[in-house]
């Protein structure tokens, strides 16, 4: 996307990792602005009694709607304004309580060719303040060959 | 097959009607999204050379996920439940993507599993956002919690000209 450039297909090296991104700590205000930007008033991110006591929670917990976005900022970011980040695949495994700096990772897996562009496949996750991980995942990003055009916009995805 | 798992069978497959979100992509609800997930991109602002490519300002790639807004007439859940010390918050049009809700799930907590996305196109300011959606899979499994249920959904985005934007499929685990 818009604020780097983007890396050729062929200079990616498998084992590689692509630009973490640092966000947080996350306070509860945070939260609060995320749910009014998105109009979901879910008690688990701002209702104390009602997370610990009613839902049984340890705590005020991090939206998992709010971790994926930054998985697609730090994708979107690598992939640069002519890449594209094709599609990713997050699990929930733990939850990240309210007051955590979460780090997200990515690390090049595999590479294959696409119909005019390569495909980069990459693991993910994001980890907390204490190095634990919660959101593991996996993502495809789309890469201009060397030498060759944008990735296709709208996306054409490579048949099936 | 359990009790639960046999009340739930009806829904799997179960198919939304197209919904229309209530409001285009508007400049200024973008900006409060973009600022809230802490990522201001001018590609999300105003049309600039990384944008050009794209037709103009786009939201953020999730965007058009959360554009099931609760439009003027449409009764609200929140005054509704003020009275309900066991309402968790969720208003239907956030969590069921027009889908019926999941009578025998009332009363069940609801954490996000994870998730699907594949994304084909940003939604551009002034774009209408459609989505339909469908239970692809609902399951019981065994915790060490507990039992929970697996609630697995399929949600097509696309713009006013039919467009796909984005390909979600999300698991939402519930249990009591």
């Amino acid at each position: 996307m818009a604020l780097g450039t983007t890396p050729n297909f062929e200079d990616v090296a498998i084992g590689s990792d692509i630009p973490g991104l640092e966000k947080g700590p996350l306070t509860t205000a945070h939260l609060m602005r995320w749910s009014a930007a998105m109009e979901n008033w879910h008690k688990i991110h701002y209702d104390k009694p009602f997370a610990m006591e009613h839902d049984k929670l340890p705590g005020l917990l991090i939206n998992g709607s709010l971790k994926q976005q930054f998985v697609m900022q730090m994708l979107a970011d690598w992939a640069g304004p002519n890449g594209w980040a094709w599609k990713a695949s997050f699990q929930f495994r733990a939850m990240n309580i309210v007051e955590e700096a979460v780090r997200v990772w990515g690390r090049v897996i595999a590479k294959r060719d696409g119909p005019g562009y390569g495909l980069i496949d990459i693991e993910l996750g994001i980890l907390n303040d204490a190095g634990k991980e919660s959101t593991p995942g996996t993502a495809t990003v789309a890469l201009p060959y060397k030498n060759g055009q944008p990735v296709p916009y709208p996306f054409v995805p490579p048949a099936a | 097959m359990s009790a639960l798992s046999d009340s739930l069978k009806k829904y799997i497959g179960m198919k939304s009607t197209t919904e229309m979100a209530c409001d285009a992509v508007e400049r200024g609800a973008v900006r409060r999204y973009a600022q809230a997930i802490m990522y201001e991109d001018p590609i999300f602002d105003k049309p600039c050379a990384n944008n050009a490519r794209y037709g103009g300002p786009v939201a953020p790639p999730l965007y058009p996920t959360h554009l099931a807004r609760r439009a003027f007439g449409v009764p609200d859940p929140i005054q509704a439940n003020a009275r309900n010390s066991d309402f968790d918050g969720i208003v239907a049009a956030t969590s069921s993507g027009g889908l019926p809700a999941l009578e025998p799930l009332n009363g069940y907590a609801l954490l996000n599993g994870g998730s699907e996305i594949e994304f084909f196109r940003y939604a551009r300011h002034g774009e209408t956002v459609s989505q339909t959606s469908s239970y692809a899979d609902i399951s019981e499994k065994e915790t060490s919690k507990g039992p929970i249920v697996l609630v697995v959904t399929e949600t097509e985005f696309r713009n006013g000209d039919g467009e796909l934007l984005i390909r979600t499929r999300r698991t939402q685990i519930r249990r009591k």
